[in-house]
């Protein structure tokens, strides 16, 4: 329908759509790509000598600072999946310990849902619409710190997160300490070379070495994850479209949750999920109770990107450290989930908020930079 | 539920081209029931519930297909937003169609009966003509045929146009009101069915129509 006027007035506007396996093999170049960017982060922190390696994350050893930073991190580059691979990476050189990273996981998880609620703002004019779509955004907000606020005490008390972790981790690759075999790791190794034998050509050595592999290497990883985002989109959009018909409002939590993970897997992103989410609940095609259940299940397939970055490692911490983050995911939804009463309080706090933001449109404004920006900076600064 | 993401099919644009032929046929249906009620003398209580229920589908599609174009536009962003609106309008337009097929039940609900007027022939020509129409625009919306869309609107204008020449017939009558007014009535139905038709065509080729926007430039020449 409509192709008279495409063919007459829009077909030169048109840019010619890349054939869906030529895509595909796009995408697969682009993680190979993105594998790459965090071997090469991995390599450069190796290279810096042991001194500087203990100066740069000695800050972080103190977890609220750490989770803060996770927080800062993720918002600067507006995707956990990207903070998550550096982190990762930062863990398979050995630099950054896994009882570290886990709050600055934790964090990124916080930090991500920046995006979606920025997206509501959008709709700020339009009172009722923007009261449904803040709302749909600011759920996952605060279904992300009331996880991390039981469940990072929990952990620093207990452990038991990351012993998880490291149990399924020995399991599957061996013992923390040794060295994993990833045969992923073999075909990325040689291009890592190719840039770090660049960089000593031009007379770089040690420290500068290092930062600039490391630069080089989250400079990748971030351009790559965009671009496979970006494919990955255009590739399963209808896909996306058509199951989102078939599941929202005929659906049951379980199934719209298992639907966000399917998505955010597919398009590696779970901004992108949960941002489709907002148009939704501010036309008030879906309403939040649907919307919840399709954001956690964002938040545990935006995990796959870090067990992803994981095989680029050599180290069995950097596949706990992602498995740290999808057993996160899960338990915070086996604890806030399953209980009509706890399920409800993200959904009743998020309501709450946008009925406020509703009235005094700065309230909304000053809730993303004093949440997302203020707090972050505050804490590390006290807390480092 | 879930597993339609891993199965192949229409997704996008198709499918809510789909349904949009779905609900034009809805409203055809509706169309050639009430006006057989009226000019065939069909018993009026054995189709009523059959219109009101078709009429029910048609508005029950018409939210759909408002809630999955917010969806396409939510997934695919902005690529193809003329569609889109044209869309919007488009299933309005046959919704509207819907409407004034059940106006023409209400019009056999109070009583009225063509069937044995002395120009029932010619009635049921007109009836039979815009229900042809409807198929047509059907297929026009899922054909590419610039050609055939502009032969259509002009059928369309045409008719209109002899439906508003019946309509001034009837201003200017001698016939008693209670005969002369539910035909006027009934042409201006059928009038405006026509306009919506001929509209759901251009919006089909023209998404962000100018073509016979305005009558004359002063008014709308359907709703």
């Amino acid at each position: 329908m409509f192709g008279l006027v495409m063919d007459q007035t829009t077909a030169p506007l048109t840019h010619r759509e890349m054939p869906t396996g030529a895509r595909a093999v796009l995408v697969v170049t682009l993680i190979y790509i993105f594998l790459v960017g965090v071997g090469l982060l991995e390599g450069g922190i190796k290279v810096m000598g042991a001194d500087t390696q203990a100066q740069l994350f000695q800050g972080v050893d103190n977890p609220i600072a750490g989770l803060f930073v996770g927080i800062l991190g993720t918002v600067l580059v507006q995707s956990s999946s990207a903070s998550t691979s550096v982190i990762v990476g930062l863990v398979a050189s050995g630099a950054l310990g896994v009882d570290a990273a886990v709050p600055m996981i934790m964090g990124a998880n916080i930090g991500t849902t920046v995006t979606n609620t920025l997206v509501s703002l959008g709709s700020i004019r339009q009172s009722e619409d923007f009261k449904r779509a803040f709302a749909a955004a600011t759920v996952h907000d605060f279904f992300n710190l009331l996880a991390v606020m039981i469940l990072l005490p929990f952990e620093l008390l207990t452990g038991w997160l990351s012993g998880a972790a490291e149990s399924i981790s020995e399991q599957l690759v061996g013992a923390a300490g040794s060295e994993w075999k990833s045969p992923v790791k073999k075909w990325v190794k040689e291009p890592v070379n190719w840039l770090r034998d660049g960089y000593s050509n031009l007379g770089l050595e040690e420290n500068v070495l290092g930062t600039i592999m490391v630069i080089t290497g989250i400079g990748i990883v971030l351009l790559a994850l965009t671009f496979i985002t970006k494919n990955m989109r255009r590739l399963v959009a209808d896909r996306v479209e058509r199951s989102l018909n078939a599941v929202l409002g005929s659906g049951g939590g379980s199934v719209a949750m298992l639907l966000g993970m399917i998505i955010t897997i597919s398009v590696q992103s779970s901004s992108i999920t949960t941002s489709i989410m907002v148009p939704l609940a501010a036309a008030g095609v879906v309403s939040i109770h649907n919307i919840y259940p399709v954001t956690l299940g964002a938040n545990v397939g935006t995990t796959i990107t870090a067990l992803l970055a994981a095989l680029a490692a050599s180290k069995p911490e950097a596949l706990t450290i992602g498995l740290v983050h999808t057993l996160f995911n899960v338990g915070a939804i086996a604890i806030l989930y399953p209980y009509k009463r706890v399920r409800e309080i993200p959904i009743r706090l998020a309501q709450g908020l946008a009925q406020i933001a509703v009235t005094r449109q700065a309230v909304a404004i000053g809730y993303v930079v004093v949440m997302f920006i203020v707090i972050p900076l505050v804490g590390v600064a006290v807390f480092r | 539920m879930v597993m339609s993401f891993f199965r192949k099919g229409d997704g996008g644009l198709d499918t809510i081209a789909a349904h949009t032929v779905s609900m034009l046929a809805e409203a055809r249906h509706s169309f050639d029931l009430s006006s057989m009620a009226l000019l065939s003398g069909a018993d009026v209580d054995a189709v009523a519930n059959d219109v009101r229920a078709t009429d029910e589908r048609i508005n029950q599609a018409e939210q759909d297909l408002r809630g999955e174009l917010v969806v396409h536009v939510s997934v695919h962003g902005s690529d193809d937003i003329g569609e889109v609106l044209g869309y919007t309008l488009l299933i309005k337009k046959i919704e509207r169609i819907g409407d004034q097929a059940k106006n023409i039940l209400d019009l056999a609900e109070e009583g009225v009966d063509l069937s044995s007027a002395s120009d029932i022939a010619e009635l049921s020509a007109i009836r039979q003509t815009i229900s042809e129409m409807m198929s047509e625009a059907a297929e026009l919306l899922n054909e590419h045929n610039q050609e055939r869309a502009d032969a259509y609107r002009a059928n369309a204008d045409a008719l209109r146009g002899q439906l508003e020449g019946r309509i001034r017939e009837c201003m200017h009558s001698e016939d008693p009101g209670h005969e002369i007014v539910p035909r006027a009535i009934l042409f201006r139905y059928w009038k405006r069915i026509v306009a919506n038709l001929g509209s759901v065509v251009t919006t089909a080729t023209e998404p962000l129509q100018t073509k016979g926007y305005h009558d004359d430039g002063e008014t709308d020449i359907d709703d």
